[in-house]
């Protein structure tokens, strides 16, 4: 079991609070993604919930105890480093062996945990190496069987990927997703690429400020998006943002484009911002006027980088198209598929979310 | 690339460095070739270079009890008390040094980077300067005249920048090690034994090497403290030499050769660590 709940997490360094009320569930077995930009106290939580950091104010509380006093060895937490901290004076073998070791267990029992978690992890042929002799891959394998050994509740994760070239980081993201559904304990999983979030994701957290933003599923985000800082933060490329006015039950751009799709119950003349996905705009005969600046097939779709008088857009389509830069082109929006924000809260103006 | 330049260049250095080689080591060579000779061959004019016939009279008197003539101090008793005050005063500065020095490195309190900067002001102080302030305090404390008052003394003088070669050298080590060994179950000290002291050798055997032959070599404080000859250490023994009425110059060589000695081997076993721990943190690896 491990499920965790934070209750009005709060962090001061001095007079300066970095995490202002974090409240959060996590239920067990659960893969969590908190994701954000840089600075904005993810590492920081997640740094609490380990006890790396004691936190000023609120509860963090593990199976309904409260562990926020608790030495982090008295958590029954692992946690993966981004520079994966592997003891370097260690082989493989003794760095998984080590939290075996303090807690004092049998050899032959400590032998048969290494073991375990080596044929897991595929490192069986590297236990007697020593970290310095092996790739960057090899290294994040055997934080994560140190890690695992130890069969905690929860498994904390601080970017783990980062430091990998990219390949290597898609092949990883994969391991440990694999790696999470076979052994089914909660994660706790830190990162500040949306990718990440939306590939290894159960349930994201995005965090901004030291403020939770929203928390959801990835399509429950991607498709839902509270903010405009979730709706531009997830998604990529990012989506596209058209500020504008209310008017006639629908949006006017400054320059007297229309934009049709306002929710029902706006004010008249209320600052509005249009939001809509790359993929969800199409090439029409008229709509919203733009011109061509950049064509960037891909193969598989193409991306248009477009300027219209106010803005950029960007486009993205499965279609071959017969374009070239500096023509002028008209978009239109897919039916239902128009974010509304409140320009001045940036919140979303959706009627059906509640 | 041209090739001859570079082999001129690197000739040319070898030179200069085989040179002041031979200009610092000379002397000390001459003294242990005396060390081998007899007290008419030292007298004799032209002077040899080698021996005419080796002998090893001059260690056989230094250890033997029955040869010192009433003049020569009981060498055997002066080496045990180098080695007690250096070894000793060697465990305390390492092991204060270290703790002083995972302080700061690890912890944050106010002041901190104001006294580790004091630390090393510390060791600007000219030592003729404190000598008299030293006899006054010592004799005051009453630990004059002692081996242990040297110890604690040396001690003190030693730990400061023990201590700042310590914290330099932790500070290179990564905290998430640390970090990593608290989440796996270590307590503070069982994660400063287990992952950070290992790692941190080089200049655990730096701070220990540095102040061993300081505490071995130090001559100053020493001649001013003790003044009971079965207190006395190497390096007055040394100089008491000059004090005899004959200069007997093979006593001397090997004297002097035995004292070099633990000091030719503590660099020649720690060499390799002296460098690494010296340059740590200078060369980002």
């Amino acid at each position: 079991m491990g499920s965790v709940t934070l209750t009005n997490i709060r962090k001061s360094y001095g007079a300066v609070e970095v995490l202002h009320g974090i409240d959060l569930d996590i239920a067990d077995g659960e893969f969590t993604v908190l994701v954000g930009p840089s600075g904005c106290g993810k590492s920081t939580l997640l740094r609490s919930i380990a006890g790396l950091e004691t936190i000023s104010d609120g509860e963090i509380s593990l199976d309904g105890e409260i562990i926020n006093k608790r030495q982090p060895k008295e958590r029954d937490i692992a946690m993966v480093f981004q520079n994966y901290a592997l003891y370097p004076h260690m082989t493989v073998a003794k760095n998984m062996a080590f939290s075996l070791r303090l807690a004092k267990e049998a050899q032959s029992e400590i032998d048969r945990k290494v073991k375990d978690a080596a044929e897991i992890l595929d490192l069986v042929p590297l236990l007697d190496r020593y970290p310095r002799q092996l790739s960057g891959g090899q290294r994040q394998r055997v934080a994560m069987g140190r890690a695992i050994v130890r069969d905690p509740k929860v498994f904390l994760f601080d970017e783990p990927l980062s430091n990998l070239d990219a390949k290597l980081r898609v092949q990883m993201r994969a391991e440990i997703k694999e790696l999470h559904q076979r052994l089914k304990t909660t994660t706790i999983y830190v990162t500040h690429d949306q990718i990440e979030a939306m590939t290894m994701a159960d349930k994201i957290v995005v965090m901004r400020g030291g403020h939770v933003e929203q928390i959801g599923s990835p399509l429950e985000l991607y498709d839902r998006p509270a903010s405009v800082f979730v709706a531009g933060f997830i998604g990529s490329p990012a989506m596209n943002f058209l500020p504008g006015s209310a008017k006639g039950g629908a949006i006017q751009t400054p320059n007297g484009d229309v934009i049709q799709g306002l929710p029902d119950g706006i004010a008249e003349g209320r600052a509005v911002i249009a939001g809509v996905r790359p993929e969800d705009l199409r090439l029409a005969d008229q709509g919203i006027a733009a011109r061509v600046v950049v064509i960037e097939p891909t193969g598989a779709e193409t991306q248009l980088m477009l300027r219209t008088a106010d803005t950029d857009i960007t486009l993205t389509t499965r279609d071959r198209v017969s374009v070239a830069p500096g023509d002028t082109v008209h978009l239109q929006i897919e039916p239902g598929k128009l974010h509304c924000f409140d320009a001045e809260t940036e919140m979303s103006l959706r009627t059906d979310d509640t | 690339m041209n090739e001859t330049p570079r082999t001129f260049y690197w000739i040319g250095l070898s030179i200069i460095g085989l040179v002041i080689a031979l200009y610092i080591l000379f002397p000390i060579f001459w003294l242990f070739l005396a060390s081998f000779k007899t007290q008419s061959e030292l007298a004799q004019l032209p002077i040899s270079f080698w021996p005419e016939s080796a002998t090893l009279d001059a260690y056989k008197a230094l250890f033997s009890p029955t040869h010192q003539k009433g003049q020569l101090l009981d060498w055997p008793r002066l080496i045990g008390n180098s080695f007690f005050v250096a070894i000793s005063s060697t465990i305390l500065v390492v092991f204060f040094g270290t703790l002083a020095g995972y302080a700061f490195a690890r912890l944050h309190f106010p002041g901190r980077d104001l006294i580790l900067g004091g630390l090393l002001v510390s060791r600007m102080f000219q030592g003729a300067a404190l000598l008299l302030p030293t006899y006054r305090l010592m004799t005051t404390l009453g630990l004059q005249d002692s081996t242990i008052g040297l110890v604690l003394l040396y001690s003190a003088f030693g730990l400061p920048f023990a201590t700042w070669i310590i914290a330099s050298s932790l500070r290179e080590i990564p905290r998430e090690l640390e970090e990593s060994a608290m989440m796996d179950g270590a307590s503070r000290l069982q994660s400063m034994a287990m992952v950070v002291l290992p790692l941190a050798t080089p200049a655990l055997i730096t701070a220990a090497m540095w102040h061993f032959v300081g505490a071995w070599s130090e001559f100053a404080f020493a001649s001013i403290l003790l003044e009971s000859n079965e207190n006395k250490t190497v390096t007055i023994g040394l100089a008491s030499f000059v004090e005899l009425f004959t200069l007997e110059f093979q006593f001397v060589g090997a004297a002097a050769t035995i004292v070099a000695l633990p000091i030719m081997l503590v660099f020649f076993f720690g060499q390799r660590y002296f460098t690494r721990g010296l340059l740590a943190g200078a060369v980002k690896g």
